[in-house]
Parts: structure tokens; C-alpha cells; sequence
């Protein structure tokens, strides 16, 4: 005999080979010779059957080894268990999911939908929310502002310039402290002019960030106003990078200013819009204090901390009367002030977090909605195969084993499953980005990156113990009974689980459910608001032009009643009108105004905002007069001390009393003003915040003398609003060659944009939650399905007794709306307990609106009905002979 | 459990054997109609001394058949014994229920 059976057992796995190798040798040669007795071709044949019986069993023995190497129990037995076989129980696994690919595809796809949303809203949480801000020590950063509760001004508001210099002269807790501002001006550079966003600050910005130029050199106190530090984006755009900018002078905001650096492409303080930086010069000496409206980022010594601060400045703040003089009413200020600090990362992105820890929470829900889901799946999939889980118990599987196996199968789906959305987040995020409001701080660095990665497979660990530990804890109990009776087993325990699960899914798909609903109801809510003006078919833009002509008031107003005029000439255009802050897209000025009566009285003061208009602007934007009259142009031309005021302002200066003829004055203006008409209030921030009490002031005389400011806002009333913009351009081309036209917009768009934070949030909440009511919904049908297919044997006996099909049908359905009342009803609750977290976005209606609540429930309960009856309609198919048959 | 189990731990149930002798035994009792091959006997082995249901042992007396080679002996441990008797209990159940069957067949 040849000595092929060694050779064949070099086939054996080593441990398999070591352990048996020279028994089965023996027992080979021991055969072959016995069948060598009864002839040739016995020996040959048992040489055949041997040789392919070791090949099997080397295939096997390596696929699924069934020799423990190590000795059962003993100490350090649980890591062994977690260490060992883990790759059996992978090949197992994966062996298992492809033989039910249908399975395999619903599960994967269920998960890797819910994680990618996932995923996705986490690379924008990540980006907006957790990554520290790219300044060195970040932590020490700090925003400053303040109240004043029981003065005139309202709310938190911004510092004045006074404080800057007493807190850089006295705090012993601030390391370092700047002003900081941005705004839209204009940047020429050769023929090329156009308006940019830029900020101005004080040379102390760089330090107390903590940041270097890329090129040149940082502001210092010398420089003054005559220097420009810009932005790596301009310095690309505009110079392509060249270095000979540096030492160049350009015109910038209304002078010349010379470039000394570039920063590197990671800095966009304050906002990501900005790009360049100026420097304005403060002196301590020509400070009017209670200018307010300066936002201040501050640096703290290492190991200073926040409310220490607080009172540091509050105290530093009371001394600023002494020091700086000015009004009663500011002194009054000065007692009420109290400072605010917040970190610098709060305070930019302060206001997007709230919707965007929704939105990520939303996704969460989501997420545990497909879980439910594809649990659901597992257990199903677990009781149909009871019979061969028995069988492995039987011979031997360890119910640890049996566990470990399933897990190891959800883990593969969830691996799986974070693939998926790994892809499915990086295709869908850029698409996404593109609808996100524009001014959110930061959301130019959302990147699916390194921390979304870890992220998202960390949470498909979590995903697969969620979904995979009851069906695996289901899985490794089958006991030996099974295999005798052959039967499906008792159905009511099993059940509990499963209901509990859509009960679950059910109640989470109608929390998401109303919190978009009521964000629906919002809008429309928004939508039918009257702002106090129409929005239809107006067009505005802005011009700043600039000539050797056009140097004082005089002449910035006849030019811009002469352009008006041109504009007036294009056809369809109705009315033309100037303003100075259009509604929408700029805040009034505020100031304190005294009227007539209480001219004596150093508390007698209101805060009102204030503008200024010329031509039709009232009829142009269909802002209604309620009394008195509009001003004309003689108002205009002539400085005769006219103003119109809106109705809240008429209501806080003469309250109940006719306001026409009556006279007002700026607390820091020595000149008085007579009433001549009181126009309906408008809103102008947004649609949320009710309408400023205003003040309307004439183009021309004392105060704010707008003629000078160099570029009013125009708006034109035309059918055409949306196509008029070329004709209009080419118009600025021929009167005023190389002035910028820009902030074009209609109000339509404008009020468009202003509803589009709500807007965003309503449809990112609205589709996460369609998701979850599919999915949610998706799962009652199958565990009702299945509950069904389940129950044929029954329904076939039932039916074949005499049943009619319309008692199978409710029978089937009634079990479905069970568990839909109990998923409904915690719903409610879970809901009632939440959307108070939309309270902020939410308009017109409340946290807990009933219409909405009773809204939603109905159109759960509908949907969840409607899942049921379907398989409820198949049940009451079931031929009874058919199904009694078929068991 | 398969067959090849269920005889396995049947010849064990008579005592220890080696692995030659624990196959000739499963042959005599299947009646001829398991003739397990070296290898795919020596894998059920394994797996049922994995699932503790039989475990190597010392042989009783000095009796070795193959001088030259020492034999390692295999025995039924008490999980292995209510294995058995458990699938014996199964297996009478569904015998006793095929017979029953088969008679209200036939009038």
C-alpha cells in the first residue's frame, strides 16, 4: 500500500490532523486491506470512498471546525468564549444570510437607510456643533454682551465702545479683548468694483484669537484705519494668489486702504462671508458713549472662568458714568447692566443648534424605528427556524453559542447596513447642503469624514445589540421539546415582543409625526401673516455710486431723485420708492425719542426704530396711511422738518390721542420734528417678531441727513419684478458707470428666504418622518403578515366551521388595532412630552396644539388600520381546505 | 442528531472502544447500512466530545488488539448516556406513532 492516506491528511485543519491523523491512518489501512482481501476492485473502490470522505471532512472541518482546542470552563472561560470561533460563527453567519437573500437585502436596506440619515445629519452636527473652532485654545474664547433689564433696551444687546477700553484697561481676568463687525461695502480694484462682506475690528481681533497671517504681517495700533488684512478666498479670487498684493493699496470701504496680509484659508471670523478685515482705530477721547451695537470676542487669562468674569465686568461696567459722562439715561443703563459671557462657539452657532440637535434626534428616533423593524425581522426569522436551532442545542451548541451566533448575524447586517450609509451619506450630504440655509456658521466644513465613519459603526454596534439581543436571547432556547412535537409551538408568549415592538414603532413614528406637523402648521400660519406690506411684485436692489459730483447731501439728491425718475420711464413699472432699511433684509436704527410734551422729563424717552423714505415708497410696498398724509416731494427737497410715524409709535408717544401736528425729537439730535401722518405698523426683521414702533424721516434735513449715505435701497412696483433686473442694470451702467447694484432681490424672494430657517426644518423633519411612518408602518404589516400566514391552519378550521370571512377579517384586524391603540395612545404621551423642543420654531400655535394632535393620531390610526386589513383580507381568502391540508 | 451520532453514542453505551472497533460496532449495529469512512467518524467523534457527550478514557484492561500502536479509547459520559436516552425516547415515540398510523390505515 502506497502512502496516500498520510498524503490526504495533510488536507486536515493541524489541530483536527494532530489529534486523529494516525487513528484514521490505522483504520485506513486496517479497511483497506479487509476490502484488499475480497479483490481489486473492492480495495480500489474503498480507496475512492475514503479519499473522498477525508476531502469532505478536511472541506468541513475547516468551514465549521468541530474540535475545541481548549479544554471547556475554567478561568478567563468568558474571554475565551468572546475570543474563540469567532471566525466559525462569521463564516455561520454570513453563510445563513445568504440563504435567505430576501431577508438579507430588507434588513440591510431598512438599516443602512436609517443609518445614513444618520450618518448624514451627524457630519453636519459634527462639523457645526462638536468640532472645536480652528483658533488655539478655543476653550478660552469667550462672546461678550449685555442686558439691562427695566431700561429701554429690550433683550440681550450688544456693548459699546467705552466698554472695550475700560475692560482692556482693568480686567484682570481678560488676557485679551476686541470689538468685531461685519457688514457689505465696497472693494474696487482697478476697473473692478463690487460690494464684499467685510469686518472691521481693532488690532487686538488677531491676538486675541490667537491667530497668524499666512502672509505678511497682522494690524498694529499705528496702521489706524489705512490698512486691510484679506481672506485666502479673495486672495485667490481676486489676485490668484499673487504675493505682490502685499503693500498695494485699494479702494475699501470708502478709502483707500493698504493690503498687509493674507490669511490662511481656515480663518472666516465672524462668519464664513467675510472677506477681508479692516482695522478702525479707538480713541478714548472722542468715545459719545451709549453707542451700542458692538459684538466683543474676548480671550480669558488661563484659568479664569466665566462667572467670575460675569462679576468682574459688571463691576468694571458701573464705573463707566464717571469716566465717560453722558445722557441720564444712560446712567440709568449702567445700573441695570448686566453682562452676559458665553462661549465664543455658543454664541456663533448658538442659534442654528436647537433645530439642528432636533433634527439629529429625529434621525435617532429613526434609527430605533428600523430597529424595531428589522428586530421584528430577526424574531420572526428566529421562531421559523426553532426546528433547527433545536437541533444544534441537541447536539450539543451551547445556548451561549446559539447567541453568539445570532448576534454575530445582526452584527453582519449592521456592518453591512453601515456600508450602505456610509454611501448613501456622502452621495446624499453635498445634495442636501445645498438646501440648508446659507447662513448657518460653519456649514461650509460639513464633510463626511473620519468622525462620521466611527460614528456611524459605532452606532451599527449599538443597531445590531438592539436589534439582535431578543431575537438572539429567543433563539438560544429552544429546548429539546421542539424537535418531538415538530409543532410551531404556543403562540401568546412569543407575541409580546413583537407587539411590544410595533407598539414602539408605532408610537415613535407618531412623535416624529406631530412634531412635523406642527412645524407644517407653522408655516402655513406664517405664510398667511399680513407684514403690514405686500410682497407681491416688488423689486429692490441698491446702488452706491460713487463721482467727483456726488459730495454732499445736495447732490446725492438729485441724483437719486433723477434715477428714480429714469426708473419710473422703464415700462410696467407702477411706483418707485427709496428706503433706508428695506423690510426683510435690514434692522432699523434705534434711538431714543422725546416727544414735545415730556421735553423736561429725563425719563420721558421711548425707544423707537427709525428710517428714511422718499418717492412712493408707502405706495410701493402697499403700506396703508391711516392718518394724515405721506410725504411728498417738497417734504423732500426742502428740509421742513416733517415725519410720518407708524401706529405703534402714535400708541407709545400720545397714547389716545390724534398724533397729527404733533412734535418729536431724537434724545441726541437738538432739533424738533412735526407729525404730518401715521402709516399702518410693518414688520421688518421677519415674520416672527411683531412690528417696530418707527419713525419715517424725509432724504433731506436733521437727522440721519440720508442722502449721504451713499446707497438707499430702491423698490419698484412692477408685474415684472422677477425679469426686470437686466433692464434695471443696464440703467445703473448708463447714469452712474461702475456703481455697484447688489442686495437685488424681490420681496416675494425676500420673504421667501425669511421663512426658510422654518422652511428647512418643516421639510427635514417632514420627510425623517414620512421615513418613520413607512417604516413604522412597513413592520405591523409584516408582523401581522406573518402572524396570518402563522395562523392559515386555524383560520382554514375556523372558517371550514362556518366562520365568515368578514369575523376573520375583524378578528385579524382587531389584533392589529390593539396594538395600534396602545402604540397611538403612548405616542400621544411621548409626543406631549416633546415638541415643547420646537417651542422656538413654532408660530401661531402651541407646543401642544390639539387640532394637530387629534390630526395626527386619526391619520396614524388610518394608516396602521390599513396596514392591517390587508393581510386581514388574505386570511379571510384562506381556503379551508387548503390550509388544513397543507400542515 | 444524525444517525451517525445516534449509533456512535449507542455502541459507546456497551462500554469503551477504540475507534476501529467503534466503527465495526455501528456497522454490526445499523445493520450494514451505515459503513462510516475514517474520516467523517472521526469528525462526529470530535463533535460529540465538543459537545461533552463523550470523552477520551483509559482502556479497562491490557488487552490491545494492534500491539505496536497505542489505541486511545473512547467512553459515553453522562450527557452522552441522556442524549441517547433522549433521542431513544424520541425515536420510540415516532416509531410507536408510525406503527399506530400505519394500523388505522389498513381496516
Amino acid at each position: 500500500m502506497s502512502r496516500w492516506p498520510e498524503r490526504l491528511l495533510r488536507l486536515l485543519p493541524p489541530g483536527f490532523r494532530e489529534r486523529f491523523g494516525p487513528e484514521i491512518v490505522e483504520d485506513m489501512r486496517e479497511d483497506w486491506a479487509a476490502a484488499g482481501r475480497r479483490g481489486r476492485l473492492a480495495a480500489f473502490g474503498y480507496t475512492v470512498a475514503a479519499t473522498l470522505d477525508l476531502i469532505g471532512t478536511a472541506v468541513a472541518e475547516r468551514w465549521k471546525p468541530s474540535l475545541r482546542t481548549t479544554p471547556r470552563g475554567g478561568a478567563g472561560g468568558v474571554v475565551r468564549w468572546l475570543s474563540n470561533g469567532w471566525s466559525q460563527d462569521l463564516r455561520h453567519a454570513v453563510r445563513a444570510l445568504r440563504r435567505t437573500p430576501g431577508f438579507t437585502l430588507v434588513a440591510v436596506g431598512t438599516l443602512g437607510l436609517a443609518l445614513g440619515v444618520n450618518a448624514g445629519i451627524f457630519s453636519i452636527v459634527d462639523a457645526v456643533l462638536l468640532r472645536p473652532l480652528p483658533f488655539p485654545e478655543p476653550n478660552r474664547l469667550v462672546y461678550i454682551g449685555g442686558t439691562a433689564p427695566g431700561s429701554d433696551m429690550r433683550g440681550e444687546f450688544q456693548l459699546a465702545p467705552e466698554f472695550l477700553i475700560q475692560y482692556q484697561e482693568q480686567s484682570k481676568l481678560l488676557q485679551d479683548v476686541a470689538p468685531y463687525d461685519d457688514f457689505t461695502n465696497t472693494l474696487r480694484v482697478g476697473d473692478r468694483a463690487e460690494r464684499v462682506r467685510m469686518a472691521v475690528s481693532t488690532p487686538s481681533l488677531f491676538p486675541t484669537l490667537g491667530v497668524t497671517p499666512a502672509l505678511g504681517r497682522l494690524p498694529t495700533a499705528e496702521d489706524e484705519d489705512r490698512v486691510a488684512v484679506l481672506s485666502h478666498d479673495l486672495w485667490m479670487s481676486w489676485f490668484g494668489g499673487d504675493t505682490g498684493v502685499i503693500g498695494k493699496s485699494y479702494y475699501i470701504a470708502g478709502q483707500p486702504r493698504t493690503v498687509i496680509g493674507v490669511m490662511g484659508p481656515e480663518f472666516d471670523f465672524p462668519r464664513e462671508t467675510v472677506t477681508l478685515w479692516i482695522t478702525a482705530p479707538l480713541r478714548p477721547e472722542e468715545i459719545v458713549p451709549g453707542r451700542f451695537g458692538m459684538g466683543f470676542v474676548a480671550r480669558l487669562r488661563p484659568g479664569a472662568d466665566m462667572p467670575a468674569l460675569e462679576r468682574e465686568l459688571g463691576a468694571l461696567a458701573q464705573r463707566l458714568p464717571e469716566r465717560f459722562g453722558g445722557s441720564p439715561g444712560y446712567a440709568d443703563l449702567i445700573r441695570r447692566f448686566h453682562p452676559v459671557v458665553r462661549p465664543l462657539r455658543e454664541q456663533l452657532v448658538g442659534p442654528v443648534a436647537g433645530p439642528i440637535w432636533i433634527l439629529f434626534g429625529s434621525v435617532a428616533v429613526v434609527l430605533l424605528i428600523a430597529c424595531a423593524n428589522v428586530g421584528n425581522l430577526f424574531l420572526v426569522r428566529a421562531e421559523r427556524r426553532q426546528r433547527e436551532l433545536a437541533v444544534r442545542r441537541a447536539i450539543g451548541a451551547g445556548r451561549l453559542q446559539l447567541f453568539r451566533a445570532q448576534i454575530t448575524e445582526a452584527l453582519v447586517v449592521a456592518v453591512l447596513a453601515g456600508a450602505l450609509a456610509l454611501v448613501l451619506a456622502r452621495v446624499s450630504v453635498p445634495l442636501y447642503l445645498r438646501l440648508v440655509p446659507p447662513d448657518v456658521p460653519r456649514i461650509g466644513d460639513v464633510e463626511v469624514r473620519w468622525a462620521t465613519l466611527l460614528f456611524t459603526f459605532a452606532v451599527s454596534a449599538i443597531t445590531a445589540l438592539l436589534c439582535g439581543v431578543l431575537p438572539a436571547l429567543r433563539a438560544s432556547e429552544p429546548s429539546l421539546d421542539r424537535l418531538r412535537d415538530g409543532s410551531r409551538g404556543s403562540t401568546a408568549r412569543r407575541h409580546w415582543a413583537r407587539d411590544g415592538l410595533v407598539v414602539a414603532q408605532t408610537a415613535l413614528a407618531l412623535v416624529l409625526l406631530t412634531g412635523s406637523a406642527l412645524l407644517y402648521r407653522s408655516f402655513e400660519k406664517m405664510r398667511r401673516v399680513d407684514p403690514g406690506y405686500d410682497t407681491r411684485d416688488v423689486f429692490t436692489f441698491q446702488i452706491a455710486p460713487e463721482s467727483d459730483e456726488l459730495k454732499d447731501a445736495a447732490s446725492y439728491a438729485r441724483f437719486h431723485l433723477a434715477f428714480m425718475e429714469r426708473l419710473r420711464g422703464l415700462p410696467g413699472v407702477r411706483s418707485v420708492g427709496i428706503v433706508d432699511h428695506v423690510p426683510l433684509n435690514e434692522d432699523l436704527s434705534d434711538d431714543t425719542f422725546i416727544p414735545a410734551e415730556r421735553a423736561g422729563d429725563s425719563r420721558g424717552g421711548v425707544m423707537l426704530g427709525f428710517t428714511s423714505v422718499a418717492g412712493d415708497y408707502f405706495q410701493t410696498m402697499g403700506i396703508r396711511l391711516l392718518a394724515g398724509r405721506a410725504l411728498t416731494q417738497e417734504d423732500q427737497l426742502t428740509d421742513l422738518g416733517h415725519v410720518v410715524i407708524n401706529r405703534s409709535a402714535a400708541n407709545l408717544l400720545w397714547p389716545g390721542q390724534d398724533p397729527i401736528g404733533r412734535r418729536l425729537k431724537r434724545e441726541s439730535v437738538p432739533v424738533w420734528e412735526t407729525v404730518v401722518g401715521v402709516v399702518e405698523d410693518v414688520m421688518q426683521d421677519n415674520f416672527r417678531d411683531p412690528a417696530p414702533a418707527a419713525v419715517y424721516y424725509p432724504l433731506v434735513g436733521q437727522p440721519p441727513a440720508t442722502w449721504q449715505v451713499s446707497s438707499p435701497a430702491y423698490v419698484v412696483k412692477t408685474a415684472r419684478a422677477e425679469t426686470i433686473a437686466p433692464e434695471v442694470r443696464e440703467l445703473v451702467r448708463e447714469v452712474a458707470p461702475g456703481a455697484p447694484m447688489y442686495r437685488v432681490y424681490t420681496m416675494a424672494g425676500l420673504a421667501a428666504e425669511s421663512r426658510l430657517p422654518l422652511a428647512f426644518t418643516m421639510l427635514t423633519l417632514g420627510v425623517i418622518s414620512l421615513l418613520a411612518v413607512i417604516l413604522g408602518t412597513v413592520g405591523q404589516y409584516g408582523v401581522l403578515s406573518y402572524i396570518v400566514a402563522e395562523r392559515t391552519r386555524e383560520i382554514g378550521v375556523r372558517m371550514a366551521l362556518g366562520a365568515q370571512a368578514r369575523r376573520v377579517q375583524a378578528m385579524v384586524v382587531g389584533q392589529g388595532a390593539r396594538v395600534l391603540a396602545v402604540g397611538v395612545a403612548l405616542g400621544l404621551l411621548a409626543a406631549a412630552a416633546s415638541t415643547r423642543a420646537l417651542q422656538s420654531l413654532l408660530f401661531g400655535i402651541g407646543a401642544l396644539d390639539p387640532i394637530t394632535f387629534v390630526g395626527v393620531a386619526g391619520a396614524m390610526v388610518v394608516v396602521g388600520l390599513l396596514a392591517a386589513w390587508v393581510p386581514a383580507r388574505r386570511a379571510s381568502r384562506v381556503d379551508p381546505v387548503e390550509a388544513i391540508r397543507g400542515e | 442528531m444524525s444517525d451517525l451520532e445516534y449509533h456512535v453514542l449507542l455502541a459507546l453505551a456497551a462500554g469503551p472502544l477504540h475507534g476501529y472497533a467503534l466503527k465495526q460496532r455501528v456497522e454490526v449495529e445499523s445493520d450494514g447500512n451505515l459503513t462510516p469512512q475514517p474520516g467523517s467518524l472521526y469528525r462526529v467523534l470530535a463533535r460529540l466530545m465538543t459537545s461533552g457527550f463523550v470523552a477520551e478514557t483509559d482502556p479497562d484492561g491490557p488487552e490491545s488488539p494492534h500491539p505496536g500502536l497505542a489505541r486511545r479509547y473512547y467512553a459515553l459520559t453522562a450527557a452522552g448516556r441522556r442524549a441517547l436516552a433522549g433521542e431513544a425516547l424520541r425515536l420510540k415515540g415516532a416509531a410507536a406513532l408510525a406503527e399506530k398510523r400505519l394500523r388505522a390505515v389498513r381496516p
